[in-house]
């Protein structure tokens, strides 16, 4: 009862959040200046094809009217058609191919992060004091301190256009090949990678020190327990909690980065989707950019919500 | 729009490759130019789009983007074409005659193939034009064809259209540019309907369609039926969208495309000393101005206005913001319309600081006039505003300031006359009537700020029926005359269009119309 | 008890802490560069040379030319002033507005707290860049605009640890004291609740700071944030990003300047925590 009364209650909140959320981005794109009938009819416009282009789309419509029709179209699962970006393209085809190129490069980039504050992080905490610490703790800081659009440029000055190990602009989906993408998307993943390695391994060192200072640790040791058996057992998996709470964190930020770097390396993904939708104020692709954005910072803070009691040792011991 | 990109049409002039490719430019037949340059076939063209993000529509009658033509021009032929002097071709037509002011004849090529497999005739054509002009189309270019008043098939290789009245400038809209007058197959669209067709168009181009992901690329196979025997060499195209003119120079050095739709200013001189790179260069088509509104204070005075000329430095800002890759303008209409444009430099827009204070004294706005200057886009755009501020400020003591927003913004208060000024231009406009007519005559479709001065009206309308084209060429340059001593707006300049391709890349001859797509049929990869 | 923390406290331990005296170094560096620095440069910031665009760096330009023939260390100096200076207020302004909110929230309860804390649930379900992105296409581009989207991106990270402390400080004997002697709501917060949460938020304006900088070279990056001629960081990597092939030192170079800076406040931060959050601790145990 009392778990699934939780979960009815944070499922709750996240639904109202996405449906007040969905109505502020449709506001502010409503309230931001442009008109996509300019995007779409381009320079030999005539005031006759724009009318006609609004009145195509409902574009004359108040703009609660606007939502409404838009609302009631999503409740019966259907995200319609973009408007401006992509002919009369309809969305869910469109989030079919961009979403799973993201998603690829964002978990690319969280695993690539993740190994890299794993090993830092445990090193870091396992030597504390001492050179490795600094040298690791150095790192990680200097990780968080760069933008990642700048560091993608300094990855494809060395690795693509002097190096030639990597392409140097454009991505190969995981559906044409797998080989491909894991090497195209090896810059890109890094890029984002980057600052999160940093974030993680701090925190990572942070709590597996204040863990292994706790009573249960000490009292675990004097029992004569082997180290690398306390580590893991008892260390460790205390430590990771505030870690996956962090890893959910990180989800807002994970997925803005993705904007600009799939703007610099030429990826089609749902970053560059939402910019070049925005740019030609293709309302309904923007929503439906909005929503699925929202939609996965929630269910993510969920997701980590739930693996967080799942790892609490008061709760399965 | 005036979108970011640097295209336009024009001569072309080459920097490299000069020997095969100016032998390209006499050579006419495929068949010479596979003995000249032993080409070989098949391979897949990636020929990136360069500066768009966003091709809207594949079905020509509906497009207006720019980048919608590049696209289409792949897959679809025009009744005529223009050719790398800017001179009137056959493409889908073999030949054309005037019998009367009033009528155009096109005898049509026969045995042409559609990609679905029927044939060409006068009624695909027929259907095309009328398609293109109905209201219920929405063509953004329904305007240039409403002139036609009937159009007939006498049988099912000629074609006739009757106009209303005389009007010069149709042939040029019947061409290979971003006018819709790109020849679909009509069973193809009325089994298919306007929607599925705007995916999946079908015309009788040496490519057909085969995929499209949005904001992506678009991809094409080789068209077996061609009508040109022997072409196209390659087996595919694929045309990868690159909005970042930056992104383009990373990809091409990397070798992830094999030409580009433009090259970056900045980036011309270190390309052309690449051997593996060559860039090809042209006047472009565009018209690049500061837009002025001249009904509100403090641009509705002409002696501000030419104040403001007379004080622009258009060589500095042509060094500086297109470094180099351009010229100074005094008029409206390009170099690339040679017949069309006025030589010589007009004084009004030649720098001249004594005379622009002259003018400031003889207007009623003085030294310390306020005004924003609306900018957008890309950073050589944000580049010639700065300069263009810095100087007028320097040279006048105005205070003049920048306001930047994004394109879209720019583009709908620019066409509301919701501005003060802003930089702006029009680009790949192939015919003189685009220009000093479209712009300036009295209730002309781009005539935005509502400029109106009868005497250029009169030219204008002279122009329109003058079938010889030197005359016609002399009419526009006394219209423009005109407009340039009221100077609705401050013209600037005019930048280079250029194509850069790869080593691999064979047979490419970049024509006048900017769209490359119709440069594809006699490429190879080798 | 309730002046424990005082800033002249935490001076004197900053000193002992090694990171945080590699931080604070290198925070005074960059103070100092960007306030004497430019006095010191024989350029002007503005001042285009267009027969020197592009210059690889050298004696006379350590970090070389921008494309308008600039000095682009003269630049970054400038630039690192107003990206500093944008960041400060941005932070300022959404510490300030968030501070309140969580304090009342915690301080008022109830409805307030409930509607507050959606609110700071919705922002934080927003990506970062795409949130300032769509912000700026409202409000338009521009410095006072950046401002405001930095500021309103980091309202929840404050309002969120201001409710949260306040709740812990609220229970401690001391405010209850102040509430039974009658002193008024408004009086507590500002004189007992405020100076015993301001260490976190101090430690949190640091870090934020520190990201309020990539906010806005983001922005200007993307082309949506501070416009030319203004200098700020950002602007000038996008300068740099656009004449990358001819000029990669105009970026690479004012990236790395814009590193070390958000370096030693990512350092100082750090430093700053470890010596306030023990004391937190005790304080919320006792």
């Amino acid at each position: 009862m009392g778990f699934l009364w939780y979960l009815t209650i944070r499922i709750g909140g996240a639904l109202a959040t996405v449906a007040v959320g969905s109505f502020l981005i449709f506001l502010i794109m409503k309230l931001a200046p442009g008109d996509p009938a300019l995007a779409v009819l381009g320079e030999s416009a005539t005031p006759e094809t724009i009318a006609a282009y609004h009145k195509e789309f409902g574009l004359d419509e108040p703009i609660l009217v606007q939502f409404g029709i838009w609302a009631k179209m999503v409740l019966q699962g259907d995200l319609g058609k973009s408007i401006a970006l992509a002919g009369k393209f309809p969305i869910k085809d469109l989030l079919a191919t961009r979403l799973p190129i993201t998603l690829f490069i964002g978990m690319y980039g969280l695993v690539i992060a993740v190994v890299i504050s794993l090993i830092a992080g445990t090193a870091a905490a396992l030597r504390h004091g001492k050179l490795t610490d600094t040298v690791a703790t150095s790192i990680a800081v200097l990780g968080i301190s760069m933008p990642d659009f700048w560091f993608s440029y300094v990855l494809i000055l060395a690795f693509a256009l002097s190096l030639d190990w990597f392409p140097s602009y454009g991505f190969t989906a995981p559906g044409e090949s797998w080989i491909g993408a894991f090497h195209s998307g090896f810059l890109p993943a890094l890029a984002i990678a980057a600052p999160m390695a940093g974030v993680f391994a701090r925190i990572l060192r942070a709590s597996l020190l204040e863990t292994a200072r706790r009573e249960y640790v000490t009292a675990a040791r004097s029992y004569g327990f082997a180290a690398p058996f306390v580590f893991v057992h008892y260390v460790f998996r205390n430590a990771v909690i505030p870690f996956v709470t962090v890893l959910g964190l990180q989800v807002r930020y994970l997925l803005g980065g993705v904007v600009i770097i799939e703007r610099v390396f030429g990826i089609s993904g749902m970053g560059s989707l939402m910019v070049d939708a925005a740019f030609a104020r293709d309302y309904p692709v923007v929503q439906a950019c909005a929503l699925t954005f929202l939609v996965g910072v929630l269910f993510v803070n969920l997701l980590v919500d739930i693996v967080c009691a799942l790892l609490d040792p008061r709760r399965t011991r | 729009m005036t979108m970011h990109d640097s295209n336009g049409v024009g001569r072309r002039s080459f920097l490299k490759g000069a020997a095969a490719a100016g032998g390209m430019a006499v050579v006419t037949g495929p068949m010479l130019s596979r003995v000249a340059l032993g080409q070989t076939r098949g391979g897949t063209l990636r020929a990136a789009l360069l500066g768009f993000g966003v091709v809207n529509t594949l079905d020509p009658q509906k497009a207006g983007l720019n980048s919608d033509f590049f696209v289409l021009n792949t897959m679809f032929n025009t009744l005529v074409k223009f050719d790398g002097n800017m001179k009137i071709v056959p493409d889908l037509a073999e030949s054309w005659t005037n019998p009367n002011p009033t009528t155009y004849e096109f005898k049509l090529r026969k045995g042409v193939k559609f990609h679905d497999g029927n044939e060409m005739t006068s009624d695909d054509v027929k259907f095309t034009i009328e398609r293109v002009a109905a209201e219920a189309t929405k063509s953004p270019n329904r305007a240039k064809f409403t002139v036609i008043d009937k159009i007939e098939t006498p049988d099912k290789y000629t074609v006739r259209f009757i106009t209303k009245q005389p009007f010069v400038p149709l042939l040029s809209f019947f061409t290979n540019t971003t006018t819709g007058a790109q020849i679909i197959s009509r069973k193809a669209l009325e089994k298919m309907g306007d929607e599925a067709f705007a995916k999946a168009p079908v015309g009788t181009g040496a490519f057909k369609f085969k995929e499209w992901k949005p904001g992506e690329k678009i991809g094409f196979v080789a068209h077996k039926e061609y009508f040109e025997k022997g072409l196209p060499y390659l087996d595919a195209v694929d045309i990868p969208l690159i909005p970042e003119e930056p992104s383009g120079i990373t990809a091409i050095l990397g070798g992830q495309i094999d030409i580009a739709s433009t090259a970056p200013f900045a980036d011309v001189p270190k390309l052309q000393q690449d051997p593996n790179i060559t860039v090809s260069k042209t006047p472009g088509l565009n018209f690049r101005f500061v837009a002025l509104n001249i009904q509100k204070p403090p641009f509705d005075d002409v002696h501000f206005r030419r104040a403001l000329s007379l004080a622009t430095n258009r060589e500095a800002i042509v060094a500086a913001a297109l470094f180099g890759e351009g010229s100074p303008m005094w008029g409206a209409t390009p170099p690339a319309i040679s017949w069309a444009f006025e030589k010589k430099p007009r004084e009004l827009c030649v720098f001249n600081p004594e005379r622009a204070k002259a003018e400031l004294a003889k207007s009623k706005y003085k030294a310390g006039t306020e005004a924003s200057v609306i900018t957008w886009g890309s950073s050589w755009w944000k580049r010639w505003t700065e300069i263009f501020v810095a100087q007028v400020n320097q040279v006048l003591g105005v205070k003049f300031t920048i306001e930047v927003t994004e394109a879209n913004t720019a583009f709908s208060r620019f066409r509301a006359n919701d501005i003060q000024a802003e930089t702006t231009g029009w680009i790949a406009r192939v015919e003189a009537d685009e220009y000093v007519p479209e712009c300036f005559r009295t209730g002309g479709p781009r005539n935005f700020n509502q400029y109106s001065n009868p005497e250029v009206d009169k030219l204008v309308d002279a122009s329109r029926v003058e079938f010889d084209q030197a005359k016609r060429g002399e009419l526009l340059k006394k219209a423009e005359d005109l407009v340039v001593e009221d100077m609705p707006c401050i013209f600037t300049m005019n930048n280079n269009a250029h194509n850069m391709w790869t080593k691999k890349v064979k047979g490419f001859v970049p024509l006048p119309s900017q769209s490359f797509g119709n440069q594809f049929p006699p490429v190879s990869l080798g | 008890m309730a002046t424990a923390t005082t800033f002249g406290t935490v001076l004197r331990e900053l000193r002992q802490n090694r990171v945080a005296a590699v931080g604070l170094g290198i925070t005074t560096f960059v103070l100092l560069a960007i306030a004497i620095g430019p006095s010191l440069s024989p350029y002007d910031p503005s001042m285009m040379d267009f027969t020197a665009i592009l210059q690889p760096p050298s004696w006379a330009h350590p970090f070389g030319t921008n494309s308008f023939g600039m000095d682009v260390l003269t630049r970054v100096l400038y630039g690192a002033r107003n990206s500093l200076l944008i960041s400060i207020v941005g932070v300022v302004l959404g510490g300030g507005l968030g501070t309140l909110i969580g304090m009342t929230s915690a301080y008022v309860g109830r409805w307030f707290d409930a509607i507050a804390m959606r609110f700071v649930d919705l922002v934080f379900s927003f990506p970062i860049f795409v949130l300032a992105l769509m912000l700026m296409l409202v409000l338009g581009f521009g410095v006072q605009n950046v401002i405001v989207a930095i500021a309103i991106v980091y309202i929840p990270n404050f309002a969120r640890l201001a409710r949260n402390t306040t709740m812990i400080v609220k229970s401690e004997p001391y405010v209850q004291a102040a509430q039974v002697m009658g002193q008024s709501r408004i009086r507590i917060m500002v004189r007992e609740i405020l100076p015993n949460i301001a260490a976190p938020l101090f430690v949190q304006f640091t870090v934020g700071l520190a990201f309020a900088i990539i906010i806005e070279a983001g922005l200007s990056f993307l082309g949506l944030g501070v416009q030319p001629p203004t200098p700020s960081l950002g602007v000038m990597m996008a300068d740099g990003k656009d004449y990358f092939h001819r000029g990669p030192w105009v970026l690479t170079l004012t990236g790395l300047a814009l590193m070390v800076t958000i370096l030693g406040l990512n350092l100082l931060g750090d430093g700053l925590r470890d010596l306030l959050d023990p004391r937190l601790r005790r304080r919320s145990a006792a």
